[in-house]
């Protein structure tokens, strides 16, 4: 019989190998502790305000950041982002013949769900500001894609070894006190590069001093919890093709149950634990009147 | 070695049966996925998919998902046996065990062919994001298809005789079991939360906080319904009596856990005001009505019923339907109540995903077939040889 078999197994060898799996998910859940990591930096985070009513569809920004980031084809200018682009230009219709042009690229959110889904870690959001990508560590699991509320990463389809590609901010002239290669490269002040606090100050002043030139609405103030990159706009963002996004940031859900990962562990290893203890243990005694009971 | 003549006569005598047939008719398709995965590991994801960067995960990763809920066989049937040592269920233990291995195998090469860099696959266990919902379901997964092969080695210990290694791994059963549902509750409500990530995608009817909860207890109702579809056939495929009282039990429990988590949806679907959304009638509510209504609560109520689910045309009706069900569930999540960023084309699956799909679940049921021919998958020899 199984069941004497499994009655082999004694209390201590059992509680033994329960104590050790008990033990190696509670090291594992005090080693994981500190995931909260991302405290607010010290400065206000670097950002670009695009006020999308002075932008003239030039194309000088998409061109420029094609040229700094040694992308393919660098004489067309993309109208959607891919892995050939890190940035884009939308044209959007308002009727009446007038056009809006939108400039389109990783927004660098201020709590970014594609840092947070990545599997292992490839996307992060530095304190400066750039949500970086390492394409080292990427698996291509394409994951972020799906995090991400604005469409941002691409994948290079066409690449059998294919990975992720998105705007960095530049991050490596941030770092040696230049200006992104978009904002750059603007002739027309519609990119202006500064701190994410000065920017949204300097905003909010040209909206209160022009107050028919725009609508009352910083986009990336706080949408998905806030966004480096900010817009200025003449007409309701959701005309020009803008998601509409809650404050809350995106991963901030599945954060709160991931955090709960080590207790859950724990939870049901020491429950299943227990219950297998107790049951078997039911069992064979069960077992033992029965059997004198029927040889009485 | 006895069964084994006997099997293989019984096989010679039937050559052009149905059960040839239908071997012959996997081994096809198991050779066109071959061939159609070289293909896609050659060519790359952009010429052998239909996958664009609004719809980048399609039908390899949506039948990812319905194929780890089925292999949840293996940990409900571990947690019956081992932990709440419910006797009466042993008999279907080894064949959900043995089909659960199998169904984490074809996950593994599914996710192999969907990843960018397959060559790289390993980089999860040296990069860690703990936040990230995916590499704690690629941790669970490796970790518990490990513990699905610990608990399927004395299978084949057991056709070779080996007792004293038999024994060993006899006690190790209750630890690997309690280790492997600790597992299973981890990933199998994690691939939950991966939704959680999506609430600009995901539609409102799916996307609640309680989406880990649903997809652990839909992973039991699911596991517990494969498992009696793994132990008919393989009664069927060895030519031995199922006990009623095993399929009986485990139809009441996939019952009861689909009623559980009917009542959970509309509970959660009522919390949130969903209930205008859920009675339009417009395609997303018919969506949830047919995983919800036809894939739950209906067979839920039919096995509930003793007549209907001692009966076998009763049982496999319920028990398909809660299956049909899952597989709604998981692909309505994955694709159908997903909106892509405006300008994303359609997805209609390319040639390539559906021969490799085929072509591995295929496979796997052969590499099953063929496991419950070899190895000791009906326990009665055993217990024999153990006790004398």
């Amino acid at each position: 019989m199984t069941v004497q078999a499994d009655g082999k197994l004694s209390r201590r060898d059992f509680l033994r190998t329960a104590g050790t799996g008990v033990s190696v998910i509670t090291v594992a859940s005090l080693l994981a502790e500190p995931v909260e990591a991302n405290e607010a930096p010290a400065t206000s985070p670097w950002g670009v305000l695009i006020d999308l009513t002075r932008c003239t569809g030039c194309e000088s920004c998409v061109l420029a950041c094609k040229e700094s980031n040694n992308l393919a084809n660098p004489e067309i200018v993309a109208t959607s982002l891919d892995s050939d682009a890190y940035s884009c230009l939308e044209t959007h219709s308002l009727g009446n013949g007038a056009v809006s042009y939108v400039k389109r690229q990783c927004m660098h959110c201020l709590h970014p769900a594609c840092a947070s889904a990545c599997t292992v870690g490839a996307l992060t959001k530095t304190a400066a500001g750039p949500v970086v990508y390492d394409s080292a560590k990427c698996i291509g699991c394409r994951y972020c894609q799906y995090a991400c509320p604005f469409g941002v990463p691409a994948f290079e389809w066409e690449n059998p070894l294919g990975l992720i590609s998105k705007c960095q901010f530049c991050q490596t002239q941030l770092g040696q006190g230049q200006t992104p290669a978009c904002a750059a490269a603007c002739p027309n002040g519609a990119l202006r590069f500064g701190r994410r606090e000065e920017l949204l100050a300097q905003a909010k002043a040209q909206i209160e001093t022009n107050p028919g030139r725009y609508v009352d609405h910083i986009y990336g103030e706080y949408e998905a919890g806030g966004t480096s990159m900010l817009y200025l706009a003449g007409v309701p963002f959701v005309d020009l093709g803008f998601p509409e996004l809650g404050s809350e940031p995106i991963p901030h859900q599945a954060e709160t149950v991931m955090n709960q990962t080590p207790a859950i562990a724990l939870t049901v290893a020491s429950l299943a634990s227990a219950l297998a203890w107790f049951l078997q243990r039911r069992k064979k005694l069960a077992l033992v009147p029965v059997e004198t009971e029927e040889s009485r | 070695m006895t069964t084994l003549t006997a099997n293989r006569n019984r096989t010679r005598s039937t050559t052009l049966s149905p059960t040839a047939v239908s071997l012959s008719l996997l081994a096809l398709l198991t050779i066109a996925g071959i061939w159609a995965g070289l293909g896609r590991l050659l060519l790359g994801l952009g010429a052998t998919t239909a996958l664009s960067d609004g719809y980048s995960w399609g039908i390899w990763i949506a039948f990812d998902f319905v194929l780890i809920a089925f292999a949840g066989a293996g940990f409900t049937m571990a947690a019956v046996t081992h932990v709440l040592h419910l006797d009466q269920f042993r008999p279907a233990l080894r064949p959900a065990i043995l089909a659960g291995l199998m169904g984490y195998s074809a996950v593994l090469l599914l996710l192999v062919l969907d990843l960018g860099r397959p060559d790289r696959f390993y980089n999860f266990m040296l990069y860690w994001n703990l936040h990230s919902p995916l590499f704690e379901i690629s941790c669970c997964i490796l970790l518990y298809s490990t513990v699905l092969v610990i608990e399927s080695v004395p299978f084949l210990l057991e056709r070779l005789g080996w007792s004293k290694w038999v024994y060993r791994f006899h006690r190790l059963a209750v630890p690997i079991a309690i280790l492997g549902v600790t597992l299973s509750s981890l990933h199998q409500s994690t691939l939950g939360t991966l939704y959680l990530n999506m609430p600009h995608r995901l539609d409102a009817l799916w996307y609640t906080p309680i989406l880990p909860l649903l997809f652990f207890i839909s992973s039991i109702m699911a596991g517990l319904s494969l498992a009696m579809i793994a132990y008919a056939v393989s009664a069927r495929i060895l030519g031995r009596e199922t006990q009623p009282e095993t399929l009986n039990g485990l139809a009441r429990g996939a019952a009861w856990a689909a009623l559980g988590y009917t009542l959970l949806k509309l509970g959660d679907l009522w919390w949130r005001d969903q209930f205008p959304a859920l009675f339009s009638l417009d395609s997303m509510s018919q969506l949830l009505w047919l995983e919800l209504g036809l894939g739950a609560l209906l067979p839920a109520l039919l096995l509930l019923i003793p007549a209907v689910r001692c009966r076998p045309a009763g049982r496999w009706l319920g028990v398909g339907l809660i299956l049909c069900g899952i597989l709604a569930n998981r692909f309505n999540a994955t694709m159908f109540a997903q909106t892509p960023p405006p300008g994303t084309p359609a997805y209609t699956p390319h040639l390539v995903e559906w021969l490799t799909t085929l072509g591995i679940l295929a496979g796997m049921a052969l590499a099953w077939y063929a496991g419950v021919r070899l190895l000791v998958i009906f326990e009665e020899k055993t217990e024999r040889k153990l006790s004398s």
